[in-house]
């Protein structure tokens, strides 16, 4: 069972720097100078679920994104962790996308790449953390989807077994290829690139795609294509926490107090 | 003039980065306590294709240069500066073998080395002193088809671990290097010093006493021996001791910036005092100021540049790399106050580390004297 794998990744500003990140007053976007650019994390862990495919089955792994043409270093950092080729859509037409439009642009784009059977994502972004792509991916190519993934196993040809993680518990899913996983971080540990994948990947092939190389509809994409705008970014008051002193008798009392003071018990 | 890095050279630093942060920092305190060897880690980098950086593919290297791995032995040795020493001081003997070997030679010894199946020292050193090779006594005479040698070898790195080395050897009035297996009989192994810092990667003294080896196991011609480790020294030994140095003062640096922040004293950070401040923006200024001298030695070798034009160049990395981990050091374990000298800061670990610097691949003192003769000739 040979399979065609493509992994749909995102280029994000790096975690590790949150704190140096503000939003643009007018276009409410992050702004990204100055942030070193970075795959966004989980999407490591569904390369890593692809490689880990293909070493049991054979096939090969395509790497998908859409962005900016600086978005070419993630392509070349998962083409130096293992993948055989990559992908970039890029087009000023794309810009200003939603998750929908986002979406479709990356459908068309799967649909120009040939035949796949299997789509692995992250689970969610670390600059927008919606999760919405993924499912919309897979709602543009009419194919099965489980989101929220912490592990993977094939049964028999074609047919996978996904363990979607729930709030206290898992569900499994059966479900035929082709097919969409959205993967959780907790499904594997990234493999780091090498210094022979790093020489490999300058051997590797990345094909850059405008919106005139994959068949779109340009009221789908970009600005045009979204149906939703953000109108104000609103930073959420931090959560704190206060520590009760005294005997044990005396910080409880006063925690029940403050428990009732903020309305949690009446 | 392009001060970028290559791409390659990007993502090495960026994967090399991670993986000492991922594998080698959780470690560090346990490894430097043990003591032992890591061939595990030193496995692992085999099969990254760090141990081969600057072998060529055909014999399993990544042949990515001297640049790539100044880089690469600058991200370990942030992290865990004794397992950048074993680059350092392995590096000599592979590149040895690599640039001097016969075809078979290569072909036996390189792709289990860039593996990180098998490790090699050099030993050059004698109790004669380091920076007067020519004085070494240990002498090999051809017999038929066999050197027999015999000598002591002092202040060599990794023979405990090592499965083979190459020994300078001195034959009447000319030197030559030659290949030596462990477990050849006449070959031993007699102790382990106890120095300060390296933990993990053996010194050792090393004894032959009429020990046969073959004549096939000659390393380049005879009679050119001590150019050959002379030039190993300063190709190899004198980069790596400046990627090293780098490597120090970066994870002292960080680890007392990172503090300055954490810090309060007096209802504030320590940072936002400006003595701290001076202090970290000095340690900062010399280290950047360091690397790009240094990357610019290794990145000559990469052009192709002999050692006759570029060895002051390397002098001056080496000189500068030792100097800057022995200045910053001791500075982070002053701003650091009381926790600097504890273990869990990991800083006087690193403070150790940075002595072993002075004596590598030639002392201070003969690398101002190769600058000397550089800018008075």
């Amino acid at each position: 069972m040979a399979l065609n794998i493509i992994v749909c990744i995102k280029q994000v500003p790096d975690p590790e720097h949150y704190s140096k990140v503000t939003l643009d007053p007018v276009t409410k976007t992050i702004r990204r100078e100055g942030i070193p650019a970075v795959i966004n994390p989980v999407d490591k862990n569904a390369l890593e679920e692809g490689f880990s495919i293909r070493d049991s089955y054979s096939g090969k792994i395509a790497v998908l994104t859409m962005g900016p043409p600086q978005a070419r270093r993630a392509l070349e950092e998962a083409l130096a962790m293992g993948a055989d080729e990559a992908v970039l859509l890029c087009d000023r037409a794309f810009a200003e996308a939603d998750t929908l439009a986002t979406a479709y642009s990356l459908a068309c784009a799967v649909r120009t790449m040939g035949h796949f059977d299997l789509i692995l994502c992250g689970n969610e972004t670390a600059d927008s953390g919606t999760s919405q792509v993924g499912p919309q991916l897979a709602q543009f190519l009419g194919i099965s989807c489980v989101s929220n993934v912490k592990e993977i196993t094939f049964e028999e040809e074609m047919s996978l077994v996904a363990k979607q993680s729930l709030e206290g518990g898992y569900m499994k899913v059966r479900l035929r290829l082709p097919a969409l996983i959205t993967v959780r971080k907790e499904i594997n540990k990234p493999r780091l690139a090498t210094a022979f994948g790093i020489i490999e990947a300058a051997e590797k092939e990345i094909k850059e795609w405008c919106c005139k190389d994959v068949e779109v509809d340009s009221n789908c994409i970009g600005s045009a294509g979204s149906p939703t705008k953000v109108l104000e970014p609103i930073e959420l008051p931090r959560r704190k926490g206060e520590i009760m002193t005294g005997s044990p008798e005396e910080a409880v009392k006063k925690a029940i107090e403050k428990v009732r003071e903020l309305g949690g018990l009446t | 003039m392009d001060f970028n890095l290559t791409r390659q050279h990007e993502m090495l630093r960026d994967t090399v980065h991670q993986f000492a942060d991922s594998e080698l920092a959780p470690r560090a305190l346990e490894l430097d306590e043990k003591g032992d060897f890591p061939f595990d880690i030193v496995k692992k980098c085999g099969e990254m294709g760090l141990v081969g950086i600057m072998t060529p593919k055909e014999y399993g290297g990544t042949d990515m240069g001297h640049l790539a791995r100044m880089i690469a032995i600058e991200e370990i040795s942030r992290v865990y500066p004794p397992l950048g020493f074993f680059f350092q001081t392995g590096h000599l003997g592979h590149w040895s073998v690599q640039t001097y070997g016969t075809e078979e030679q290569k072909k036996k010894y390189l792709p289990s080395l860039c593996k990180g199946e098998k490790i090699m020292f050099d030993a050059i050193t004698e109790a004669s002193g380091g920076s007067d090779p020519a004085a070494a006594q240990t002498t090999a005479k051809l017999e038929g088809d066999e050197f027999v040698v015999n000598g002591r070898k002092v202040f060599i790195t990794l023979p405990g671990a090592a499965d083979f080395g190459c020994i300078l050897a001195r034959m009447d009035d000319k030197f030559s290097e030659i290949l030596v297996e462990k477990g050849t009989p006449g070959f031993e192994v007699v102790r382990r010093e106890k120095i300060a810092g390296f933990r993990t990667t053996p010194v050792n003294e090393l004894v032959f006493t009429n020990c046969h080896v073959p004549k096939s196991n000659l390393l380049g011609q005879e009679g050119r021996g001590l150019a050959i480790a002379l030039t190993t020294v300063a190709v190899i030994g004198r980069t790596g001791v400046a990627g090293i140095g780098l490597g120090i003062a970066r994870g002292c640096y960080e680890a007392a910036l990172n503090f300055a922040k954490e810090r309060k004293l007096y209802g504030k950070s320590i940072s936002e005092l400006q003595a701290i401040q001076f202090a970290l923006v000095d340690m900062n200024v010399e280290i950047e100021a360091t690397r790009w001298l240094s990357y610019y030695a290794a990145w000559q070798i990469d052009q192709g540049k002999g050692l006759r034009e570029i060895g002051a160049d390397i002098a001056r990395a080496k000189l500068l790399g030792c100097d800057l981990a022995n200045r910053v050091a001791p500075e982070a374990v002053q701003l650091m106050g009381g926790y600097g000298v504890t273990a869990e800061y990991h800083v006087t670990r690193r403070l150790n580390d940075a002595l072993q610097l002075f004596p590598a691949a030639g002392t201070q003192e003969i690398m101002k004297l190769t600058i000397g003769r550089s800018i008075l000739a």
